[in-house]
């Protein structure tokens, strides 16, 4: 019946025309989508949460990739087999698109069995506000590691991460400070990679604190002690020495015998951990001699130490 | 093939890594630079060529992209000990020591080389400086010296080894023959020699003997303001460490 096939090509006409300016929208939609969004890579979109924090450390993939392949390499060959690639592609999974105020430990559990290895008896040594100290001492002394001379630490020193759910999913301006909100991308990665660290700790274990703090060299709300301390095994762990170090000629707060100090080896004790302070460990007194090299108390090496 | 060990694995990643870690954390103060830029001008000085023909002139634009100031008064040169240099300028907090620059803070402890009519890095083995001293490795650090000289200023520190066999200065050494004939004489102020013997090591050398002699002697006829001293304490207290 022609008149009833004319209007279904003049419908089925209509329908193409309809469909294809459709499809042409939707492409130039695509476009300009696209366009805005590999625009604003780096820009903070107006979506954006602001925080108080410095935002993600910039070019992190290659600062990360390249430290992982710097330890696995340079450092400690034996760690060979482990996948610097997909450790940084768990670490991204971890925190990319999410809020940086919901971070769970699960998020970081792919993570942390890829990147986590054996620490060898006796060398584990935990710190509490005396970051600088103890670094520089490890650094010269190969017989410890503190957790940043772990391939987890040494990948996540002083460097800053967190996602948003905008696009590009990474927060380069800001990041939540821990008063902000506590399940944060850093703070959740530190207490959970501290947990580990701890755990992970066998024979005799070093901690070294700092007694010219005025608040205590041992604080319950510091993650030495809140988290270290009790996550380490009485059955693998067989003493822990404690250094309490003071500023070269700055105060002395705390020594072995303080307040602080007693509290802490009680709590130890509790676990059925063997307890030792020395104060002014020397060999790490020298290190701080070096600066000071006239104080008082920097003599020369003798080989009583 | 050659004697030495192969390109470290895995370099462009952790040479890229590092020029990024250098301007992002360790020294933001150089400013904005192009990490993967001067991988590639790093590269192009010694690939595609026989591993023993590199010059360090090849290396001029890695240094011109990776160049930096080098604040006045915190240089620190030095000769067999190396460790002990890398505690005492505290990555660059206290002196900057040539590995605490960009440039050489790219290099450090790696190796790396290439091969003739090939676009790949050697990963098997790249030549000794005995085999050849025109060697990739060799002609960096040799560029480096050359370049770190040229650029320090103010009160320069040399850190030697009193206990090295052979001497404190080591003639031929990279002190000696790359970075002493590019101390620009008008932006230097004093030359501050320190002779450190190891921790219950010999003392072979020392300030007003042997080679050190021939060091400040050398120095003083070029008309540096040249002083020297022996186990100098704060040093020191980094070797007890061991």
């Amino acid at each position: 019946m022609p008149f009833q096939q004319g209007s279904a090509r003049t419908r089925q006409r209509t329908v193409l025309l309809v469909g294809i300016a459709v499809l042409l929208a939707a492409l130039v939609l695509a476009v300009v989508l696209a366009s805005l969004l590999t625009h604003g890579k780096h820009e903070v979109s107006p979506k954006m949460l602001k925080w108080k924090d410095r935002g993600t450390t910039k070019n992190l993939q290659e600062v990360i990739l390249g430290r992982c392949y710097n330890y696995i390499t340079a450092q400690y060959p034996e760690l060979g087999d482990k996948d610097c690639l997909k450790i940084w592609e768990s670490l991204k999974d971890a925190f990319i698109y999410k809020n940086p105020c919901n971070i769970t430990t699960e998020d970081y559990q792919p993570l942390m069995e890829l990147a986590s290895h054996p620490i060898p008896c006796n060398k584990s040594l935990f710190w509490s506000k005396t970051g600088d100290l103890v670094h520089r001492y490890t650094k010269s002394n190969q017989n410890f590691l503190t957790l940043e001379d772990t391939l987890l630490g040494y990948m996540a020193d002083r460097v800053s991460w967190c996602g948003d759910p905008s696009a590009p999913g990474i927060n380069y301006e800001s990041c939540p400070k821990r008063s902000e909100c506590e399940s944060n991308p850093g703070s959740v990665f530190w207490k959970m990679a501290s947990k580990m660290f701890a755990e992970a700790a066998c024979g005799v274990v070093q901690v070294m604190l700092n007694g010219s703090v005025e608040a205590g060299a041992f604080r319950s709300s510091s993650i030495f002690g809140s988290i270290e301390v009790f996550n380490l095994n009485p059955d693998k762990v067989s003493e822990v020495h404690i250094w309490l170090m003071h500023d070269l000629g700055g105060p002395q707060s705390e020594s072995c015998s303080g307040h602080s100090i007693k509290r802490l080896i009680s709590i130890l004790e509790e676990r059925n951990l063997k307890v030792i302070c020395e104060d002014n460990y020397r060999p790490v007194q020298l290190l701080q001699c070096v600066h000071n090299p006239d104080h008082t108390d920097c003599r020369l090496c003798t080989n009583s130490t | 093939k050659w004697k030495g060990e192969g390109t470290t694995q895995n370099l462009e990643s952790i040479v890229i890594g590092r020029c990024y870690d250098y301007i992002r954390i360790v020294n933001p103060a150089v400013g904005e630079k192009n990490c993967s830029q001067i991988w590639e001008a790093f590269k192009n000085a010694f690939i595609n060529k026989d591993p023993c023909s590199i010059l360090p002139k090849d290396y001029e634009l890695f240094i011109n992209l990776s160049l930096h100031t080098i604040p006045p008064n915190k240089s620190l040169f030095w000769e067999n000990n190396q460790l002990l240099v890398n505690s005492f300028a505290a990555r660059g907090r206290r002196y900057m020591s040539l590995g605490d620059t960009l440039f050489g803070f790219f290099g450090d402890f790696l190796n790396w080389c290439g091969q003739a009519d090939s676009p790949g890095l050697d990963y098997e083995s790249c030549p000794t400086t005995t085999e050849c001293e025109n060697n990739a490795v060799e002609s960096f650090w040799r560029m480096a010296s050359i370049t770190y000289a040229q650029h320090s200023s103010g009160v320069i520190h040399v850190l030697l080894n009193g206990s090295a066999a052979g001497g404190a200065y080591p003639q031929p050494g990279f002190f000696a023959d790359f970075e002493i004939p590019n101390l620009q004489k008008e932006k230097i102020s004093q030359i501050v020699i320190w002779v450190v013997d190891d921790i219950e090591g010999p003392d072979i050398d020392s300030c007003g003997n042997h080679t050190v002699k021939t060091l400040e002697t050398r120095l003083k006829t070029l008309g540096y303001d040249v002083t020297c001293s022996d186990n100098y304490k704060s040093v020191m207290f980094l070797l007890c460490l061991d």
